[in-house]
């Protein structure tokens, strides 16, 4: 057995015991589908650093910890989004605490016809074939040992279908709660979005902890989107400083269809996303942004695959973070073309911010093209702010640490920009600028005396 | 006292030396220029007396109201009325001129102790002084300098002198990368900033400018210190026969 899988064995055992009890229990594909998440974990482990996508961020700390499966969730009030204006987004409203559907906090008001969103364990009870195309056929779980305890957990989270030439009009907004649960809750939600052809919908997610105890998050996303479908996917981060949040997106892309994902980071002790996007016909437009922001010893990871499986597609991915104290930055991104995807158009680019000496960012752009017709290009920058830009608002009289913060603000807003919702920019904006005041204006006024 | 008065300015950039003992007095209601060659030592003089990093002060002084900037980082100058009007102005993307503007105004008004202004109140003096100066509505609220032509970051310059009301005012190159008419709305906004109350100092190559800002002094810089002054009429000496007697003499 390789390190680092035995830490999670007792949890396995709890699965396996649990699993007669399990939503769907009984139904063949779904027992063997928990059996493969509980067979590929025990086979990989605990992600250790020779596993390509594991290269920077080390799980060691959730091998020492006492976690506590989640059970029903706790009957808590819905906290306070970091933000008012987020709240403020008019949107059908999905409350999971714990990864369960707490349907009294939820608010789905009136959907269209056509669109079905509710939870996954009600789907696998009342009607497990509709689940059968997409629940674990979309992340590749023999190369996502999270994404495999996952599977060996599977029993709740979010599930969405939008029909053909459906259009959502408002948002899903998906507001995942992590809660002390006699314990340190560990807590495995699995979502899934179906996407119908030519249907389009928006779907936010905002990741928050109702109170300072450790948790264990560990989300996996499959998204499906059919011919000429549209998905915007705004995803913001701000679990409890102590908590560990992982999540893992599959996203299924067929031809035509337009993913829109932009990840915002700024909680828990490590926090990664990782997004494995599959470019399966041609004509998709995927482009994956997003921005971070740590502090103290913090660990910020981004991690994603972009597979050109198909000719003229489009990609392009732009993460650009803010690392304080000790903090520390990944971006591992590979783009993949394979030989039939000629007319390839690939961009990556990271930058990372370094506001202290003992910051830290380890950047892996990565390129693989097996096309010869291709326009690709990646690029990663670290580094503290441009002296020129810096010394000219000093020049007109500006504050060192109000320039600075002008810049850092400007750096990052300039990513901001690129999400089409504007409210939820506007948002995501006003958390930058708290952040900014939280924890970067008095040290920047010290250091520059 | 005099407004601005260097003293035996010597300073190095990368080691190198590039002011030797440069003496220059400023009044009010001067206007001072200073003409040189490449290589002569204008645009030190402008960053040293702005308070660049990376400039070092190895001898002399700078005095400003009889008190000496040497101790004063650059943004503590700028509020006490020492402004540098860039060569190359720097582009500075998701920042809006309108909010750089005013983040400037405010902290040069509440070092004088005068009251900042709200947002609304600022866009009506911005707009004010961006009418003379030909300055939209659209530029305000574009980013810094982002993608503006060579005489439109030019005008912004001049607008942000406008706005800032220096006491001293350093142009280090207006004029390059200007043509005729987008040098006469430049010189036109220095002009209406001449008053005698403020002092100013023109650096330039060519003579060009100053036959739009005519100045009260003259001074040729070469190798790092002022070689002659003059009256106006010396700019138009240095623009017939060169730099070439200075450099020998200087050499």
């Amino acid at each position: 057995m390789p390190d680092g899988s035995e830490h999670m064995q007792p949890y396995l055992d709890q699965a396996s015991e649990a699993s007669s009890s399990l939503p769907g229990a009984g139904v063949g594909w779904i027992d063997a589908l928990r059996r493969r998440g509980t067979d590929l974990y025990g086979m990989h482990g605990l992600p250790q650093r020779r596993h390509e996508y594991w290269r920077y961020t080390n799980l060691n700390a959730l091998a020492g910890g006492s976690f506590r499966l989640a059970g029903d969730p706790p009957a808590i009030k819905l906290p306070a989004l970091p933000h008012q204006t987020l709240a403020d987004v008019l949107s059908y409203r999905v409350v999971l605490v714990n990864g369960r559907l707490r349907q009294d906090l939820s608010d789905l008001g009136t959907l269209p016809n056509g669109v079905e969103v509710g939870s996954l364990q009600a789907l696998m009870a009342a009607a497990p074939e509709r689940l059968e195309p997409y629940l674990g056929q979309v992340a590749k779980l023999d190369d996502m040992p999270m994404a495999a305890l996952n599977t060996a957990f599977l029993s709740d989270g979010m599930a969405i279908f939008v029909d053909a030439d459906v259009s959502l009009e408002k948002p899903v907004h998906l507001i995942s709660v992590s809660a002390r649960d006699d314990g340190d809750a560990m807590v495995q939600p699995r979502h899934l979005v179906v996407m119908g052809r030519g249907a389009s919908s928006t779907l936010l997610e905002t990741h928050i902890s109702a109170d300072g105890g450790a948790c264990f998050n560990n989300v996996v996303s499959e998204l499906h989107l059919a011919e000429g479908a549209k998905l915007n996917h705004s995803v913001f981060q701000h679990e409890a400083p102590t908590s560990v949040h992982l999540s893992g997106t599959a996203v299924a892309l067929a031809a035509g269809s337009t993913y829109d994902s932009f990840v915002l980071q700024s909680g828990a002790e490590i926090g990664r996303s990782e997004i494995r996007a599959y470019l399966n016909g041609p004509g998709v437009d995927c482009r994956l942004d997003g921005i971070y922001l740590a502090t103290g010893k913090q660990v910020v990871d981004n991690t994603t695959y972009v597979e050109h499986a198909a000719p003229e597609c489009r990609s392009r991915q732009v993460y650009k973070g803010v690392l304080d104290g000790e903090a520390r930055g990944v971006f591992q991104g590979k783009v993949h073309v394979v030989r039939d995807a000629q007319q390839t158009d690939g961009h990556q680019l990271s930058r990372a911010l370094l506001l202290s000496p003992r910051a830290e960012i380890d950047a892996r752009p990565e390129l693989e093209i097996y096309a010869d017709d291709v326009k690709c290009s990646h690029g990663a920058t670290a580094g503290d702010l441009d002296e020129d830009s810096l010394f000219y608002l000093l020049s007109r009289g500006i504050h060192p640490h109000t320039a600075r913060r002008m810049l850092i603000e400007a750096f990052l807003s300039e990513a901001i920009g690129e999400i089409p919702v504007q409210q939820v920019a506007d948002d995501y904006l006003n958390h930058v600028q708290q952040w900014l005041s939280d924890h970067v204006e008095e040290r920047s006024d010290g250091a520059s005396q | 006292m005099a407004l601005l008065e260097i003293r035996n300015l010597h300073a190095t950039v990368d080691g190198k030396q590039i002011l030797n003992g440069l003496d220059l007095k400023i009044d009010t209601g001067e206007v001072h220029a200073i003409m040189g060659p490449n290589g002569s030592g204008k645009s030190t003089l402008s960053y040293v007396l702005t308070g660049r990093d990376g400039y070092e002060l190895t001898d002399g002084d700078i005095l400003f109201d009889g008190v000496s900037l040497l101790e004063m980082e650059p943004d503590e100058r700028a509020r006490e009325g020492v402004f540098l009007a860039f060569q190359y102005p720097v582009e500075i993307p998701g920042v809006t001129n309108m909010t750089f503007l005013r983040t400037a105004v405010n902290a040069v008004r509440e070092h004088r102790g005068e009251m900042p202004f709200d947002p609304m109140d600022f866009v009506k003096y911005a707009r004010e002084k961006a009418t003379d100066l030909n300055v939209s509505d659209d530029m305000l609220r574009r980013p810094v300098n982002t993608g503006f032509s060579g005489g439109e970051k030019k005008r912004m310059e001049i607008l942000q002198m406008a706005a800032l009301e220096p006491r001293v005012a350093i142009l280090d190159e207006t004029d390059s990368g200007l043509d005729i008419d987008a040098l006469k709305v430049v010189a036109d906004g220095v002009n209406a900033m001449r008053s005698d109350e403020r002092g100013m100092l023109v650096i330039t190559h060519y003579q060009r400018l100053l036959d739009y800002i005519v100045p009260d002094h003259v001074h040729v810089l070469a190798n790092g210190r002022i070689v002659k002054s003059g009256d106006k009429a010396l700019a138009l000496e240095l623009e017939k026969k060169g730099y070439a007697e200075f450099l020998e003499q200087a050499a």
